[in-house]
Formats: C-alpha cells, sequence, structure tokens
C-alpha cells in the first residue's frame, strides 16, 4: 500500500527537493506504522447520534398518542440535559476565535442534545401548543439555541441546523401552505424572502469578520446565502419580469466571485462562476429567442461547438487566475 | 504504451506526494510550492469539483461535435443511423486521443471524451447487435482495457473492471438455467480471482502509473464478492433470474450458506483489515456490514424501525465510546491519535453539509412538523468546502 508513497517521498529526495532532515523525519513517523481510526470513529459517532435522534423522533411521532406524554416529556427532557450537561463541563472556554473540545465525542454530545431538544419543543407545542398559534415562535427557539450553541461550542454542524431553521421561520410568516406542497418556491414572495435571507448572511457575515467573531463561520453563511440568492434569481428567471433577476444574479456572482477570492474558498468561486454562466446562457437564449431567425438556424448551431470551446478556454483562465491570486495548492 | 510522456507522468504522482507531505507538516508551504514549479508536469485538476465542471463541458463540447456531424448530412444519418453512433465514438477517441497529446490528465475534459468514447461505442454495438448485451461487454471489457493502459484513467479502470464481470454473468446467461444457477458461486470465485490477481500484480510492481488502477480493481475484488454471496442479493436474483418462488416457510436453496456469508464475509473484512492496516477494506467492510444488517431486516423485520433505530443509534455509540477510550492514547498501531498522515478534512465538511439536509422544516399549521428527515429546505445548500 504505502509502498509507492515511499518511493515518491524517496524521489523527490533524490532530486534534491527535501532535506535530509525532512526525509529523516518521513521515514521515522512512517516506521511508527500508525493506523489512525479517528475519522472512522468520528463518523460512527455521527452516524450514531443521527441514526438515534431520528429513531427517537419518528418514536415519538408514532406514538404519540399511546404512551403518556408527561412520560415522555420527562424522559426526552432528562436525556437532553445529560446530554447538554456534559457537554458544557467539558467545553472550552468561549473565545471569539476557532476552539474545539478536547475530545470530540462532544461535538456529537451537543449535537445529540440540540436535535433532541428540537424534538422536544416540537413534541411540546404539538401536544399542549404552548406556543399557541405562535407557530414561528416553536421555530424561532429551537433556531435560537442552535446559534448559541453553534457559536458556544464552535459547531459548524449546529449552524448549518440553525441556519435551516431561520429559513423555516421565514418560509412560515409568508406562506406556510405552499411550504406544505412542500414546493418552496412556488409562491413569488417566497424565493423574495429566500433572497432577503441571503442578504441577512452575507451582511453578518461582513459584520462578524469586523468584530473577529468566529471567522470560520463565514464561509458556512456565505455558501447558504450564495445558493439562497442565486437559486432565488434563476427560478424567477422564467418569470415576465426576469430582467431585473438577471441583474440581480449578476451582481450576486460578481460579488461572490470577489468573496471567493477573499476567502479563498474554492466553492465558492465554483458555484458563483456555475451560476453566471447559467445567467449567460439564459441571456443569450433569450437574445437568440428575441432575434428569431429561423433560417440561420443551421449555421447557427454549427457554431455551438466553438461556443462551448470557447467558454472552456474561458473557464481554464479565470482558474489561472484564481490560482495565480490565491496561493499555488489552494485549487485542491 | 502510455501515451504521456513518463517522467512528466511521474512528475504529476511527485507533485501529488509534495502537497501531501505538506498537508501533514513535513514540509514547508514553500518548499511544496518550490517543487510544484520545478516539476513540469500534465495539466491536471485535483479539485473535484473543478474537475467535475470540466467534465460537464467536456460531455457538452462532445455532443455538441457529434450534433455538428449529423447536421451536416441529415439524409445519410437516417439511412445510416446504425454506422453514425461509430463515428461518434470515433470522434471520441480521437478527442481522448487529442487531449492526451494536448498533455490533459485528469482534468475532467479528457474524463469526457474517453468515457462518452465508450459509452457511444456501447450504443452502437448494441444498435447492431440489437441490443445483445453479451458483444457490448465484450467490446467494452477490450476497450477499456486498452484505454486505459494508454491514457492511465482510473475510471476507465473501473469501467474495465465492470465490464469484465458483466461479460462472466452474460456468458454464464448463454448457459441458460444451469449458468443462471452457478451464478453467484461462479461470481464469488472470479471476484476472489480479482483480489488475489491484483494484489500479485501490486507487490511486483515497478513503476507508480497503474498503480490506481490496480488498487481499485483490489478493492472492486472485495466488494463483488461480498456481493455474490450476500443472502439478500442472491435470492432476489434467483427471484427475478430463475422464477424461484420463496414460500413463507421455505427457503432458497443453500440459504444456511448464504446467511453465514452475509455476516462472516463482513467481519472477516473487518477482522483481518485492522491486522493488516487496510483502509480501503476496512470502509468496505463497514459498509458492508452495515448492508448485512439491512439484508435481514430486508426479511426478518423484528423490530419496528424506530425502535431498531434508536437502540443501534445507542449500541454505535457506545461502541465507539469505548473505542475511543481504549485508543485515545495509544501511539503507535491502531489509534485514535489523529494522523497527519490521513487526510479528514472532506470527512467533516460533509458532516456539516448532512446535518443542514436534516435541519428544521417550515412548521405548518395543522400540526407540529418538527421532525426530521428529507428537510429539503437548505435551498440547495450543498458543495461547500466549509
Amino acid at each position: 500500500m504505502g509502498r509507492f508513497e515511499e518511493n515518491a517521498t524517496n524521489r523527490l529526495f533524490e532530486k534534491n527537493l527535501i532535506g535530509k532532515e525532512q526525509m529523516y523525519q518521513i521515514t521515522a513517523h512512517r516506521d511508527l506504522n500508525i493506523f489512525s481510526v479517528h475519522t472512522e470513529l468520528k463518523l460512527f459517532l455521527y452516524l450514531s447520534v443521527l441514526l438515534f435522534t431520528s429513531g427517537v423522533g419518528i418514536l415519538i411521532y408514532e406514538n404519540i398518542d399511546s404512551i403518556g406524554h408527561i412520560a415522555v416529556l420527562t424522559l426526552l427532557l432528562v436525556v437532553t440535559i445529560i446530554c447538554f450537561y456534559f457537554s458544557f463541563k467539558n467545553a472550552p472556554k468561549f473565545k471569539k476565535s476557532h476552539t474545539s473540545f478536547e475530545n470530540p465525542l462532544f461535538d456529537y454530545l451537543i449535537l445529540a442534545a440540540l436535535l433532541l431538544s428540537c424534538i422536544f419543543i416540537g413534541y411540546l407545542q404539538f401536544q399542549y401548543t404552548v406556543f399557541g398559534t405562535h407557530y414561528g415562535l416553536a421555530t424561532l427557539i429551537p433556531t435560537a439555541i442552535g446559534f448559541y450553541c453553534a457559536y458556544y461550542f464552535d459547531n459548524k454542524s449546529i449552524l448549518s441546523i440553525a441556519i435551516t431553521g431561520l429559513a423555516a421561520y421565514i418560509g412560515l410568516s409568508v406562506s406556510p401552505q405552499a411550504l406544505l406542497n412542500n414546493d418552496f418556491y412556488q409562491t413569488k414572495s417566497l424565493s423574495y424572502s429566500a433572497i432577503g435571507l441571503g442578504v441577512v448572511l452575507v451582511v453578518w457575515s461582513i459584520y462578524s469578520a469586523k468584530i473577529d467573531l468566529k471567522k470560520h463561520f463565514n464561509l458556512v453563511f456565505l455558501t447558504f446565502a450564495l445558493h439562497l440568492i442565486s437559486i432565488s434569481c434563476i427560478n424567477n428567471l422564467f418569470e415576465p419580469y426576469w430582467g431585473i433577476f438577471i441583474v440581480l444574479l449578476a451582481a450576486s456572482s460578481y460579488y461572490f466571485y470577489t468573496v471567493s477570492y477573499q476567502t479563498k474558498s474554492i466553492s465558492l468561486f465554483v458555484f458563483a462562476v456555475l451560476y453566471a454562466y447559467f445567467g449567460l446562457n439564459f441571456l443569450l437564449f433569450k437574445i437568440i429567442g428575441l432575434i428569431d431567425l429561423e433560417d440561420l438556424m443551421v449555421p447557427f448551431s454549427f457554431l455551438v461547438p466553438f461556443y462551448f470551446i470557447g467558454s472552456i478556454i474561458l473557464f481554464i483562465r479565470l482558474i489561472k487566475k484564481f490560482n495565480k491570486n490565491i496561493a499555488d495548492d489552494s485549487i485542491r | 504504451m502510455i501515451v504521456y510522456d513518463k517522467t512528466e507522468l511521474e512528475n504529476v504522482f511527485l507533485v501529488e506526494q509534495a502537497h501531501f507531505l505538506e498537508s501533514a507538516g513535513f514540509i514547508s508551504k514553500e518548499q511544496s510550492d518550490l517543487i510544484t514549479k520545478k516539476l513540469t508536469t500534465l495539466k491536471s485538476q485535483n479539485n473535484i469539483l473543478i474537475r467535475a465542471g470540466f467534465f460537464l463541458l467536456g460531455c457538452f463540447l462532445y455532443s455538441s461535435i457529434c450534433g455538428f456531424i449529423s447536421l451536416i448530412s441529415p439524409e445519410s444519418i437516417i439511412e445510416n443511423y446504425k454506422v453514425v453512433f461509430y463515428v461518434y465514438a470515433l470522434i471520441g477517441f480521437a478527442g481522448t486521443e487529442l487531449l492526451a497529446r494536448q498533455k490533459y490528465y485528469g482534468h475532467g475534459l479528457d474524463d469526457a471524451f474517453a468515457l462518452g468514447a465508450q459509452l457511444t461505442l456501447a450504443i452502437a454495438v448494441g444498435l447492431s447487435t440489437d441490443g445483445n448485451g453479451l458483444p457490448i461487454a465484450l467490446i467494452i471489457t477490450i476497450t477499456s482495457l486498452l484505454c486505459y493502459l494508454r491514457y492511465v484513467h482510473v475510471s476507465l479502470a473501473l469501467l474495465f473492471c465492470l465490464a469484465t464481470t458483466a461479460s462472466l454473468v452474460y456468458i454464464l446467461f448463454e448457459f441458460g438455467t444451469t449458468g443462471k444457477t452457478i451464478l453467484s458461486f461462479v461470481t464469488m470465485l472470479f471476484s476472489a480471482g480479482i483480489y488475489f490477481f491484483s494484489k500479485i500484480i501490486l507487490q511486483n510492481l515497478k513503476s507508480p502509473y497503474y498503480h490506481k488502477g490496480i488498487l481499485l480493481a483490489n478493492s472492486f475484488g472485495i466488494v463483488l464478492f461480498y456481493l455474490s454471496g450476500n443472502y439478500l442479493v442472491v435470492r432476489e436474483l434467483s427471484v427475478a433470474l430463475l422464477g424461484v418462488e420463496v414460500a413463507p416457510n421455505s427457503d432458497i436453496s443453500f440459504a444456511l450458506f448464504f446467511y453465514a456469508f452475509t455476516f462472516i464475509v463482513p467481519i472477516g473484512y473487518l477482522v483481518y483489515s485492522l491486522i493488516k492496516k487496510d483502509r480501503p477494506m476496512l470502509w468496505i467492510g463497514s459498509l458492508a456490514l452495515a448492508f448485512s444488517i439491512y439484508t435481514i431486516r430486508f426479511y426478518y423485520a423484528v423490530l419496528p424501525l424506530e425502535t431498531f433505530l434508536t437502540i443501534a443509534g445507542l449500541v454505535l455509540f457506545a461502541f465507539t465510546y469505548f473505542a475511543i477510550k481504549k485508543l485515545k492514547h495509544k501511539e503507535t498501531g491502531i489509534t485514535f491519535c489523529p494522523d497527519s498522515f490521513t487526510n479528514v478534512n472532506a470527512l467533516m465538511n460533509a458532516e456539516a453539509l448532512i446535518a443542514s439536509q436534516l435541519g428544521l422544516k417550515p412548521e405548518t399549521i395543522q400540526k407540529s412538523n418538527m421532525e426530521f428527515g428529507g428537510g429539503d429546505f437548505s435551498g440547495g445548500g450543498s458543495g461547500g468546502e466549509f
């Protein structure tokens, strides 16, 4: 297995590209013969949390009439509190910069605690309508807990759950009925709020960069914002007033393109370019549709391969430029 | 045989190794940049997102060239539609060769042409033989092997493995019922053959070029071996192919053997991989064990799903908890200490993504909807490197 990697290192050494001391260190490390199952075990933890919480979720949902409510609530509450208790006990002191638990186990324990408290609040609302008809509150409270936990424990998984909660809250306040059909963008106003949420996320990422608060979260915010804004814009392109949205899409793509340079994020870069390319092609189609040249269709289609070759060259240039401006290996 | 300049191809691996050493913290960033600058390599793309993007563009380009050809002479195409696909395949092969000469290796564009050529060739053969599976599989076996040897694409190696297996299965089908009955045993032997054969090659391999492809074949052998004896697969296949009807209190023939196989093999994989420190096998073993549990649940649902999930979660948590506790302070061998030689970033990013998939769903008026699963509200928030 490792023989070819060793060979490669040797070759680098032969070519005088790595020093003798380094070579010695690498060989010494290889000779330890470490087989780290760190990733695998963490993955197992993650899986176990997902299995357990979805199991509990379904269990409660299915047996909502048969088990004693108080018993269920108490049990759920006890488990949640235990999870929270151990997480808080072992948590590092809150810092504005990146922190982590000493033992990664607690990252998953706090995730379980959050998911369980979501179930708890949902159950409370369902059975006792604690929040009355303020349905938004039943979404907002878990979201707030989520954001608190995400920042306190420095957990990106929880952060993305909290952002979905925020989106859910907005989806509700605009038109819950459309969401019943599981169609996010069926109503136009909903996609406007999605764009609004995207803008809010961007503003928050700028602000938190300014006050130095958990800067590494910004990529999560920006990723959500990019997709929310771009997809909403693209959905609106098929409406009669598409002109505004193509401008909006162009503006947001440009913004995220520049941001991808600042954050050195390849995924933002790729998706910003991709959405922009989609918008460009859409515009081209519209223009061709406007010109309406029936007779010229055949010679026109001869141009298509060249169009693709042109765009490939353009993309290669863009990536080279990205590579050059950012350090060499960030593209990996 | 290899189309690329061998030094440049080797340099691709060396630069890869340099970046790997850099991420492991053995050499500095400046040094790895210097290595990248000093060694002339082929044009390859390591970022999977960009490679996928170029793959898409390459597909567009390939199909638009094919469309271009069709538009030149629409009449002759309607008459000779069977021949046209051979022309398309030829274009694909020519494009692959051209890109390879332009020093594209694993860039996305060349992948599109290499795989597209195989696909169109398969369609072409299928059209001329009225959709007979055997000739398609045999021809793809040969072409994918030749292309792999020439262009060294791992995807072609995978295609070769799949095509060989398909050929074997189709040949067995030619023997009628007998062939279908012994199908699972023959594939078992076949996959064991792949595994040991690739292992021997791997041990005697001098040059690094084909290393990855053979490693893939090795893992393919492991997967195929498990699947060929898995109870679920065998039972469903014998129902589909032989029309066996399994009455409530009866079972397929050799049922006990397959039950045993379904559980002994994954456990064997796990134990063996931990002894031999073989990571691909460890992953395959874990997945196989999960699939075995699914297999049993598929036929004998002892517990309702939700109870099963809850208990499985608890058991897995307990197991992992004790495993971590035991391995936490070990410094050699199997350990929980993060090794600088294993890259974990991608996985941790995937976790945040999955979590956002099961995030909160919007509340509805009639009932609390705060359940989990399928909360598709993340607005396509996918594909991020957090």
